[in-house]
């Protein structure tokens, strides 16, 4: 419990440190009839900077992996010993594109402590049939195979921190 | 335990009972007072179907059936029915039988174990929404969708034509076309700006291709969430029952149903000469073609030719468009001219009595170049000349030949593949039905495939008689000048009433959009025709101008209450719009009057 909670004081100094960007309270994901992406153009060219600062000091092992088939999903995410964030999302929704790369980086910043998996839906579309996905992006927090959390559509960094925090705490 | 009392009756009775049910397709246990059981009578009666009575009130024992068949169903209450030794239950329960089809599904003693009630093959705008109404009355549903992929490699996702390679992406590049020419007009109207304007067609493609996408996986999920099970493979029948699906891995699995929908629609057809599927592309590639296509020869005058030919003049590309004989067949011709025509003022270059014989490539590339051998219809001139691109649009076959339709005893059309029903979309074999693209002699329309497949589905499963019905469809052709229509065009009305009795009114006029920016004056126009046996009621309704879709949709409605020419001079215009022409028509073609246009 006291590990825990030490933990827990530690993220909050990593949470300081982060960017603020504008918070949208609305949730801007892609079901099937609305690609809405409102302040997109401003918000990719505030990431580009964050996200460059983040290639320069690159950890060991990848952050993310894009998951290959059902078998490897089952080997890597449903298997895993670390919880697991899956990243349901497409190439045709333009708010995963943002959303990815700050779950990655949030992802970043707990060093290990929980692992990123990617799903294209159009290439595994039975995982996410299966996983009861609608609209993308949507986020599946996963320990030891069991479903612990989940979101759709897009959420801040100060958001995202907190999301990835509650899975790793639970 | 229950007392054991007389045993011997009881088991008599008994077998007496299981005898009336086994020797008799329909036994009803009734009470002669009772409203309900005359109910469920009434409805054999109906049905004409003979049906045994017992009337429970009115024989001896009576009360001893009334027990035993509580012992042998576990209900206490008259009416009792059963079909072919079937149990269905009381009234409520007869009359939701009856309802849902499952009723005569019993009668006709079709209650084999089939894997599926209902299997749709074609997973378009038509299986998509009988499939989904299917499973939203309660039934098993399977839908199977499979694309082969063009002779160019190009595939696409669940939805069929119009989402995919149809009206979705032709309506968006039609839209990227307007654009240009409001950007051109915004001058006039005071807009300022430095920047020459270029177009970027990878930018268009993948926008487009983002929302087909979105599109596509939305049609996914609500397959999902109405239970209807997917399967993306090939399908083909085997045995009037049964089919056989192949997946892209090659997998074969094999599938009973006991009713089939056939909705496989069609596929651009190819021109049988040298070099047409090695080197041309169809609208099934266009919409997602990775580059832009330079300059093209569209063949063919159907309504995908004017519209892929017009959007990409628009863009700026140099495009002729090779016409046998004339423009939109089967569509009225003198709309059709006028719509050729605006296309001619706007830079589509048209050859006209020409086919082609032979297509080479000079280069490959993205796009390479082609040189079109072409051959007059009417004299022995051939001509020659250059594209990069050369789009194949001379009308579609119907995707029924490979299905082994042969196997299930369902006739088609040997001429054009398609497949004649009766007016519930049935086909010669009773348990396979079809729908939309492939129906002998009717629309090729997304949504009254839609509306067939819905109406289908609900007559089969929910009881309904509604039936489809394919008079007076509106529709739109996404020409640079758009061409709405409903109902009659001008020869078929002559046709049908003579010319005598029918009178057409007609006018051109010129949008207040387009007067500042002084273009296309007298290019726009409106025509209806009317049957003067029939009180002048409006038979044929034809539009040219901007935004025909959202014009002709409205006076479809009209059209479907019949309305007539007096009810469209009473009805108040909307000022100044385009479509408020249609209370003002004045002018019979008849008359030679002028109808040119000026002012309020």
């Amino acid at each position: 419990m006291a590990h825990r909670f030490l933990l827990r004081r530690i993220w909050t100094f990593s949470v300081k440190d982060v960017r603020c960007l504008p918070s949208s309270t609305a949730t801007v994901s892609c079901s099937s009839f609305s690609t809405s992406l409102h302040s997109a153009p401003i918000r990719v060219s505030f990431l580009a900077q964050s996200r460059s600062l983040a290639v320069s000091h690159p950890p060991r092992r990848a952050v993310s992996f894009n998951v290959q088939d059902q078998e490897d999903f089952t080997e890597r995410v449903i298997n895993s010993d670390l919880p697991v964030l899956i990243d349901f999302h497409a190439q045709w929704c333009g708010p995963c594109k943002i959303l990815g790369p700050r779950l990655e980086k949030a992802v970043a910043k707990q060093k290990g402590r929980v692992a990123m998996a990617k799903v294209d839906i159009d290439d595994h579309t039975d995982l996410a049939i299966e996983y009861g996905v609608s609209a993308v992006p949507t986020v599946i927090a996963m320990r030891g195979g069991d479903i612990i959390d989940r979101f759709v559509g897009i959420k801040d960094d100060d958001q995202l921190d907190s999301f990835v925090s509650k899975v790793i705490g639970q | 335990m229950p007392p054991i009392e007389n045993d011997t009756g009881k088991n008599e009775l008994k077998t007496q009972i299981q005898k009336l049910i086994e020797d008799n397709q329909v036994v009803v246990f009734s009470k002669s007072y009772c409203p309900y059981c005359v109910q469920v009578k009434d409805l054999f009666k109906e049905l004409n179907i003979k049906c045994n009575v017992m009337e429970l009130d009115l024989i001896e024992n009576g009360t001893s059936y009334q027990e035993m068949l509580l012992e042998i169903t576990g209900q206490k209450t008259v009416p009792q029915v059963f079909v072919n030794k079937t149990h269905v239950g009381g009234c409520d329960k007869t009359m939701q039988a009856h309802k849902d089809g499952s009723l005569q599904q019993l009668l006709s003693g079709e209650n084999e174990a089939y894997d599926y009630d209902l299997i749709v093959i074609g997973g378009g705008s038509g299986g998509l929404a009988c499939s989904k109404e299917a499973a939203l009355l309660g039934k098993k549903v399977m839908v199977l969708d499979y694309v082969v992929p063009t002779p160019k490699g190009t595939s696409w996702g669940l939805g069929g034509t119009c989402v995919n390679v149809g009206c979705i992406p032709k309506k968006l590049m039609h839209q990227t076309a307007l654009l240009a020419t409001a950007i051109q007009d915004a001058r006039k109207f005071g807009w300022e700006f430095d920047e020459s304007v270029k177009h970027n067609w990878e930018t268009m493609k993948t926008a487009v291709n983002n929302y087909i996408g979105s599109l596509n996986w939305g049609y996914r999920v609500s397959l999902r969430d109405k239970n209807v099970n997917y399967v993306n493979a090939y399908a083909e029948f085997v045995e009037p029952h049964k089919i056989k699906t192949t997946n892209k891995r090659g997998k074969e699995t094999f599938y009973t149903a006991a009713k089939f929908v056939l909705a496989t629609g069609e596929r651009p057809r190819y021109l049988g000469i040298p070099g047409d599927k090695e080197h041309c592309i169809t609208s099934d590639d266009l919409f997602s073609l990775p580059y832009c296509p330079g300059k093209t020869l569209v063949i063919g005058a159907s309504y995908v030719a004017l519209e892929c030919g017009g959007f990409l003049t628009s863009l700026g590309l140099d495009v002729t468009i090779m016409v046998r004989s004339i423009l939109l067949r089967g569509f009225d011709q003198d709309m059709a001219n006028r719509a050729g025509e605006y296309m001619e003022k706007h830079g589509v270059k048209f050859i006209r009595k020409f086919v082609p014989i032979k297509i080479e490539q000079l280069e490959a590339g993205s796009p390479g170049r082609l040189k079109v051998t072409a051959k007059s219809t009417e004299t022995d001139e051939l001509i020659e000349d250059e594209y990069n691109t050369v789009l194949i649009a001379v009308g579609r076959n119907a995707c029924t030949d490979k299905i082994g339709l042969e196997k299930a005893g369902v006739k088609v059309n040997p001429k054009n593949g398609k497949i004649p029903v009766n007016d519930e979309e049935q086909t010669n074999v009773p348990h396979i039905y079809a729908i939309g693209d492939i129906l002998e002699g009717k629309w090729e329309l997304t949504p009254v495939a839609i509306q067939a497949g819905k109406l289908l589905a609900r007559r089969l499963y929910g009881g309904s008689r509604v039936k489809c019905d394919y008079v007076n469809v509106p529709t739109t052709v996404f020409t640079p000048l758009e061409y709405g229509a409903c109902g009659l065009s001008e020869e078929k009305a002559i046709e049908l009433y003579g010319q005598d009795n029918i009178e057409v009114y007609h006018s051109l006029f010129w949008p207040l959009e387009f007067t500042v920016p002084n273009r296309d004056n007298n290019q726009c126009y409106a025509k209806i025709i009317c049957n003067k046996l029939d009180n002048d009621r409006v038979i044929g309704f034809h539009y040219l101008g901007p935004n025909a879709g959202e014009v002709t949709q409205g006076f479809g409605v009209a059209m479907k209450c019949g309305a007539t020419k007096e009810q469209f001079d009473v009805t108040i215009g909307i000022h100044p719009t385009c479509a408020e022409i249609f209370t003002d028509l004045e002018v019979s073609k008849r008359s030679g009057g002028d109808i040119t246009k000026s002012g309020c």
